[in-house]
């Protein structure tokens, strides 16, 4: 190289770099905002957008304005038609017959028939697509057979199309909450001929995806941005607004950033600690939602084997203190059906009650906690879980004079710890799946892979099985008040804290975005005034 | 110099295979797997989940195929040899969070906006860290050496994301005058997370640039130069700067590999879609075959930026000889 040629080429190349920045940032061209355009934020890139293997919300807030399933709920949560006009139940509720809308095109203007739903129940159930999701139907003929390769004929599977708009659908036994499980994305049906063609996840992009529901996928950036668009062939009222743009923030505190500078309309979550402050924002509203936020005891661990000790500790909380510290319209709660839902029966369950929780401290061995083992209240990394679990551990030493150690863990370790071998007392909480009371109370029965507790009650069990057999409301809710009776009042396997509450922020121009209590983010009636 | 560089590459094969084997080992022995959650999910369902990500073998050492006797199958039905098998091809696997897209696929999307993203930060800070550490060396133990010096000293203590926070509330809410987030492509969302970003690397590099510079200037031939009534300007360019880059450049390689990959603070406060977020993310989500590659992909930069140094050390230094 000559004497100066290096230097040389290092401006050459600075300039043309600078240049090239420039020219790329294009600083005189300013985009402006499409017009019509609904911002909102989920807080992860969605996992999937295929809802044969979608287990989580934040797919779901997309999926939801995509696709429709059979019935969907209005905003009391009561099930309405939606892809299907009607159905029969069959008297003895073993046979369900849906007619499908005979004006519902695909986004590509093939008709939906009863054969699509035949393909995505397949789909779902089949072994090798591996959905956590499939047990929604294990209520149908044969489907836990076929999903754990015990049949691998399709065709002896309870579901089958009689004609193009009709589907037949037979269960193994009655199941009450069975039409809410058609408003549940994995339930949707499904183009056989592009999931083929195109096959998995290619199919779930914009370009191969088609869709019945209000919207059509226009463009996913993954980890960015998801951008929905009014689809034209919908056989219902059109979407007002033309676009809506869902942004993917982790960070809860960029989001209300980017409200506050106006750069989205929505965001669905206020950090816990944060509610307060934006308490009185003229943009806050508060909503239901079916979630329960509660305590369990590993029974099979002392101190929490004596019945008499777990009431003590459930009778020994005001639960109103956690919501005065949370001040998010969260509901304080002693029973365990969430409000919104049948059986919600806020008498049920053990009230506050110091003199009568002391009384059973001390018949249990532990008079004014004296000889009571040293344990930790377990709670996943999360700072309102901290909160809440700092302000029961001083209430059960105020109230008990019990010393109790805390103990956090990140979540996948904790929730491996609960599986495998809980703590005597930790926290969790449950979403519905469907608002149905079997949702929540199934929680609990013996053979529930959710409960934690280790509790096993016959009678709590055979009436878990009662109620969701039985069609009749009124007999429903005496079966479950029994039941929750045992599990809050009774045996007391866990202590229920508090009912949660939806916060969000909506700009004042947005109108027709409504709360309902399952979170479900329903776009297509939303308008913009600006 | 194509030999040295062939060279180095071949060396980088056992490194990045001992890495990703290491890296596979801690991941296993983490509690928590990527399907645990908390509802549950029933054990023919989970047992389907498994077959289908090869996680229902054993991670190292296939002790059942022990007991029949199938040799062979002891190391190669495991979830170790699924793995490498595939690497060896190239093929970094599903991730198992975001399902059906491949870990290749993430990659590719996210790698382009944190190198973007990583270029302007670096640009910044030598553009910035240079020229400010050659102005406190030459103006020694005045005001502005110790301004410059501050500015430095803050930079490097301060966290980003509180210099972040700060941008945002100063630029964003009050100011009005650039988003506090997102990366829509205009300048403007560009300009908060590269100074974010890019401070740190200034302050290092004004620092670093400093301290050579004051060892340079002292030295014989920067006197004689100066004898021999070269033009100060000159004599400080020539002589001292070139001579000063060459620690600058040594640490350039992986400060540049660590902007790239290490932005997770900045790119998860702007809401920028780059790598760094998911070096936090696939650890909470045990994302196994995510974990890994952004491990190998943090790996091959280093190891490409540390050549290039290398490289770059022959080029503004004349004693050094590549072999």
């Amino acid at each position: 190289m000559k004497k100066y040629s290096w230097t040389r080429v290092s401006w050459i190349a600075v300039i043309l770099l600078m240049a090239g920045l420039i020219f790329y940032a294009k600083p005189w061209s300013k985009k402006s905002l499409p017009v019509n355009e609904f911002r909102f934020v989920i807080a992860s890139e969605p996992p999937t957008l295929d809802w044969s293997l979608a287990t989580d919300n934040v797919s779901a807030d997309i999926i939801f304005n995509l696709m429709e399933g059979l019935v969907q709920y209005d905003a009391d949560l009561n099930v309405q038609p939606a892809l299907a006009e009607k159905w029969d139940i069959s008297k003895d509720g073993l046979r369900y017959t849906f007619y499908l809308k005979k004006d519902v095109v695909w986004s590509d203007g093939n008709p939906l028939t009863a054969y699509d739903f035949v393909y995505g129940w397949q789909r779902l159930l089949d072994p090798k697509t591996a959905s956590e999701y499939a047990y929604f139907l294990f209520d149908v003929k044969n489907a836990q057979d076929y999903n754990s390769k015990k049949l691998s004929d399709f065709n002896q599977v309870g579901v089958h199309a009689k004609d193009d708009h009709t589907l037949v659908v037979d269960l193994w036994h009655p199941a009450s909450y069975f039409l809410t499980l058609h408003a549940f994305w994995a339930t949707f049906p499904l183009r056989k001929d592009i999931v083929e063609k195109f096959g998995s996840p290619q199919w779930t992009e914009p370009a191969t995806i088609v869709t019945c529901g209000p919207f059509k996928l226009k463009a996913w950036e993954h980890d960015y941005k998801v951008i929905l668009e009014a689809n034209p062939l919908y056989y219902g009222a059109k979407p007002k607004i033309q676009t809506a743009t869902a942004y993917i923030i982790n960070e809860d505190s960029t989001a209300l950033s980017l409200y506050e500078t106006g750069k989205v309309d929505l965001i669905r979550r206020i950090p816990p600690l944060l509610i307060a402050r934006y308490k009185n924002h003229p943009d806050h509203r508060s909503g239901p939602f079916l979630r329960g936020y509660y305590y369990g005891m590993n029974v099979l661990k002392k101190p929490f084997s004596d019945v008499r000790v777990r009431k003590a500790f459930s009778m020994a909380i005001d639960r109103t203190q956690l919501t005065a510290l949370l001040q998010g319209n969260q509901i304080p709660t002693t029973s365990w059906v969430p409000k919104g839902m049948l059986g919600y029966e806020p008498e049920v369950g053990l009230k506050f009650d110091l003199d009568k929780a002391r009384l059973l401290l001390a018949q249990a061995g532990y008079p004014n906690a004296r000889g009571f083992p040293q344990i930790n209240m377990a709670y996943d990394t999360r700072d309102d879980n901290k909160v809440i679990a700092e302000n029961l551990q001083q209430q059960w030493k105020q109230n008990l004079n019990i010393d109790l150690g805390i103990e956090n863990q990140e979540w996948k370790v904790y929730i491996k710890q609960l599986q495998t071998d809980a703590p005597p007392l930790w926290r969790l909480g449950w979403g519905a799946d469907f608002p149905d009371p079997d949702n929540f109370l199934n929680l609990f029965t013996s053979y529930s892979g959710n409960n934690l507790t280790r509790w096993k009650n016959k009678s709590y069990d055979a009436f878990i099985e009662a109620g969701a057999k039985e069609q009749e409301p009124s007999k429903r809710l005496a079966i479950y008040h029994k039941a929750q009776k045992i599990l809050t009042e009774e045996e007391v396997p866990i202590i229920p804290l508090f009912i949660d509450a939806q916060n969000v922020l909506i700009k004042p121009y947005i109108t027709g975005y409504s709360l309902n209590a399952m979170a479900i983010n329903i776009l297509k009636n939303v308008e913009i005034h600006k | 110099m194509l030999l040295f560089i062939l060279k180095r590459l071949f060396i980088s094969i056992p490194v990045i295979f001992i890495l990703a084997t290491l890296t596979f080992c801690i991941m296993r022995v983490t509690p928590g797997g990527p399907f645990d959650k908390d509802k549950a999910i029933p054990p023919e369902i989970k047992a389907n989940i498994e077959a289908k990500y090869h996680l229902d073998k054993p991670p190292f050492i296939n002790t059942p195929a022990f007991h029949e006797k199938k040799w062979i199958n002891i190391l190669t039905e495991t979830q170790y040899f699924y793995y490498m098998k595939g690497l060896a091809r190239g093929d970094l696997g599903p991730s198992y969070k975001y399902l059906g897209r491949s870990v290749t696929d993430i990659i590719r999307d996210s790698l382009p906006v944190s190198v973007e993203l990583g270029f302007y930060a670096a640009l910044l800070a030598f553009l910035l860290g240079v020229p400010l550490g050659i102005l406190a060396a030459y103006k020694h133990n005045t005001w502005i050496d110790n301004a410059a010096m501050f500015t430095a000293i803050s930079g490097i203590t301060l966290p980003s994301f509180l210099v972040a926070a700060l941008l945002i509330y100063i630029f964003s809410i009050k100011m009005g005058w650039l988003p506090a987030g997102l990366w829509d492509g205009g300048w403007e969302y560009k300009v908060l997370p590269t100074i974010a970003l890019g401070l740190r690397p200034v302050a290092i590099i004004a620092r670093l640039m400093r301290t050579s510079m004051l060892d340079v200037i002292k030295a014989d031939y920067v006197r004689t130069a100066r004898a021999k009534g070269l033009n100060e300007v000159w004599v400080i360019l020539k002589h001292v700067v070139k001579n000063s880059l060459i620690p600058v450049i040594t640490i350039s390689g992986p400060l540049i590999a660590g902007i790239i990959t290490g932005s997770f603070v900045i790119e998860h406060v702007f809401a920028i879609p780059g790598i760094a977020k998911h070096f936090i993310l696939a650890v909470t989500n045990r994302d196994y075959t995510l974990i890994m590659g952004v491990t190998l992909v943090y790996a091959v930069l280093l190891i490409i930026a540390n050549i290039l140094v290398d490289v770059f050390y022959a080029l503004v230094d004349p004693r050094i000889k590549l072999s």
